[in-house]
């Protein structure tokens, strides 16, 4: 386990995968629990946290397959564990049943989807970035979930414990989604200036009450909430009261219900309190130049072949600005607009066919030409996001 | 795709059958997949059936099964190929059907399917290679995975009161009642082969009876994924597997 304390001074360079920053960042959010099944190329993490949870006293389990895997964890987060799981598109595709019921019953999950190359059992060695929407819409009415996107092994590790964060405050799944190439690389990380924060935690009876207020919501059932953006208060299973938790449509006790006015308040809740806080939700890298007349947006694995296209484009005497999102979902609007301001051009690279991110971007890019750089089988060179910015 | 017999005049005692296509086998050195394919394929040339046989292969190390079958081939998703096979079996019945599937595939993510398709005694015939290990993704613990075996996610061997005990499928599945034939045989002798072959001829031939399902299990190796060399894995196999996977039949048609 790398601790970013004094144990490693700063500048203490070691070679890790994105995959195994990705479970020391859990371990240093305090994920306890973890259930996994092999499939290439999320394996790394799993086998990471098979080596290091139970040394840590933590619980490391091997699933006969992915429903169950994601189904475990589900139950252990409910008794108030920070559980992850971490698969491919092939598993993710068995998941989804349960990441709906997560965000219905405002389980905390955070899932590791490191993205190959599509569909079906697609190129188990081969990466891709196909699975954007695949991972964001697997809820049938499309509810959020948030979606953080790393582009390197470092950064896997902080927006994972970022991934906690927001899965415990908000009551929701949280997908990091890698791919195999950021996932499998293994390059240089500065382990002595990893940040040592870690996740927080769930709104617990425990918190409110050392807060001094919301006592009374113990009394009035396992999702109550007053505003419609409110958490409610976590209740663990097994504990001193009652808890009931339904993926059936239900009411603020949570009883199944049809289509009472409770019940489509509690739907209309699940959604709100996700959009309410869209500003604690961005998070980007914006490398912006002043009358630019390009922007470049990017994200994964991506990003990083952008980066140098954009540095040799500025190089060549073009003005062109860059913006990374890290936080793909939900769409960081303003970040893209305010980055998109007062270019006439906007460059969207992503390693899929169909353009899948500009696809849900572009409704916001009004007025600007959008294009997109886009390949399927390999990753996009700097070569041909530059040749782009070019033509 | 007949057998030769004669050659410059000497005789012919063995060849690879036809229906085994001339690809190079992607498997390890000493991997089973290679005898049971060849095996399957003995079969079929020797039946002649090869225009009347469907595979259905895994997700798994054998994704290339069609590759080297030189018949019609699908590969299903990930433990979904006796579930595909009963499609195909139940659109044409009179077709030779067979599933291939490894121990993750058909008693993990599978098993659903697998207990299934048997319970409804779909007539098809089921290859399963236990090899206790999951081989493609990196030797990571099977359901097969015997007790105190060390893999890669049971990096101290496997521990029951954290990770179950391993699971006998072929038992289970022999006491349902659609189940016709279930035998478990092996590939690591000379012996083991040719028992294994009367074993899949003889669940060819019963797939025509219509009675049931047929279940081989193929108690099979893994050198790269235990880390051994191919003789030592043979070796191994016959002093920890085979004790509690133990060779024979365990169910067999009354007549």
């Amino acid at each position: 386990m790398i601790s970013p304390d004094t144990t490693h001074p700063p500048h203490s360079l070691r070679l890790r995968s994105g995959n195994q920053m990705m479970a020391e960042g859990a371990l240093q959010a305090g994920c306890t629990f973890f259930a996994g099944y092999p499939i290439t190329p999320a394996t790394g993490i799993f086998k990471t946290m098979i080596d290091l949870l139970p040394a840590r006293g933590g619980v490391a389990l091997s699933a006969p397959d992915e429903i169950s895997a994601v189904a475990y964890c589900i139950g252990a987060s409910m008794r108030g564990a920070k559980a992850m799981t971490a698969t491919s598109g092939p598993g993710w595709a068995l998941m989804t049943e349960s990441v709906q019921y997560a965000l219905m019953t405002e389980t905390p999950l955070v899932v590791a989807l490191v993205q190959r190359l599509g569909p079906s059992t697609g190129g188990a060695t081969q990466g891709g970035q196909g699975d954007v929407l695949l991972a964001e819409y697997c809820t049938s009415g499309g509810y959020t979930i948030p979606i953080l996107c790393p582009t390197n092994a470092r950064e896997c590790y902080e927006l994972t414990i970022l991934a906690f964060t927001w899965a415990e405050l908000f009551r929701v799944p949280v997908i990091v989604l890698s791919d195999k190439e950021t996932g499998m690389t293994i390059e240089s990380v500065d382990v002595g200036s990893l940040p040592s924060i870690t996740s927080q935690n769930r709104p617990s009876n425990f918190a409110f009450r050392e807060l001094g207020g919301f006592r009374q919501n113990e009394r009035k059932g396992t999702y109550y909430f007053d505003a419609i953006h409110e958490i409610p208060v976590f209740a663990p299973v097994g504990g001193p009261r009652k808890v009931t938790a339904t993926g059936s449509a239900h009411d603020k006790q949570g009883r199944l219900q049809k289509n009472s006015p409770e019940t489509l308040e509690v739907l209309l809740h699940l959604e709100q309190k996700v959009r309410w806080r869209l500003d604690d939700f961005a998070v980007v890298t914006a490398d912006l130049q002043p009358a630019a007349g390009t922007l470049i947006i990017s994200y994964g694995i991506t990003a990083r072949a952008a980066r140098d296209a954009v540095s040799e484009a500025r190089r060549m005497g073009e003005r062109v600005s860059h913006l990374i999102v890290h936080s793909l979902f939900p769409i960081p609007v303003k970040k893209i607009t305010q980055a998109a301001h007062n270019v006439d051009e906007v460059i969207v690279a992503e390693e899929n066919m169909n353009g899948l991110y500009r696809s849900v971007i572009d409704r916001h890019l009004a007025g600007k030409r959008v294009r997109g750089v886009n390949k399927i089988g390999a990753m996009i060179t700097p070569q041909e996001i530059l040749e782009a910015i070019m033509s | 795709m007949e057998l030769l017999t004669t050659t410059n005049g000497m005789e012919v005692v063995y060849q690879k059958p036809p229906t085994l296509t001339d690809t190079p086998l992607r498997y390890c050195p000493g991997c089973g997949h290679g005898v049971v394919h060849k095996l399957l394929m003995e079969v079929v040339d020797e039946m002649k059936i090869q225009d009347q046989t469907i595979g259905v292969a895994p997700v798994g190390c054998s994704v290339f099964a069609y590759d080297y079958m030189n018949i019609d081939m699908q590969e299903a998703a990930h433990g979904r190929a006796s579930a595909v096979a009963t499609g195909i079996k139940r659109i044409l019945p009179d077709k030779y059907v067979f599933s291939y599937q490894g121990d993750g595939d058909l008693a993990a993510i599978g098993t659903a399917e697998t207990i299934h398709t048997v319970n409804r005694g779909e007539n098809i015939l089921i290859v399963f290679i236990n090899n206790a290990i999951y081989g493609m993704t990196g030797g990571q613990m099977a359901p097969t995975t015997l007790l105190g075996m060390v893999t890669s996610t049971t990096p101290f061997g496997r521990e029951q009161q954290v990770m179950g005990y391993p699971l006998k499928i072929t038992d289970l599945v022999a006491q349902l009642p659609g189940a016709y034939y279930v035998t478990r045989q092996a590939v690591h002798t000379v012996q083991a082969v040719r028992k294994a072959k009367k074993a899949i001829r003889n669940a060819f031939v019963y797939q025509t009876r219509r009675q049931g399902t047929c279940f081989i299990e193929i108690v099979s190796n893994c050198p790269s994924g235990w880390k051994m060399t191919p003789v030592e894995a043979n070796d191994w196999l016959e002093k920890n597997m085979l004790p509690f996977y133990p060779l024979g039949d365990l169910k067999v048609p009354a007549s």
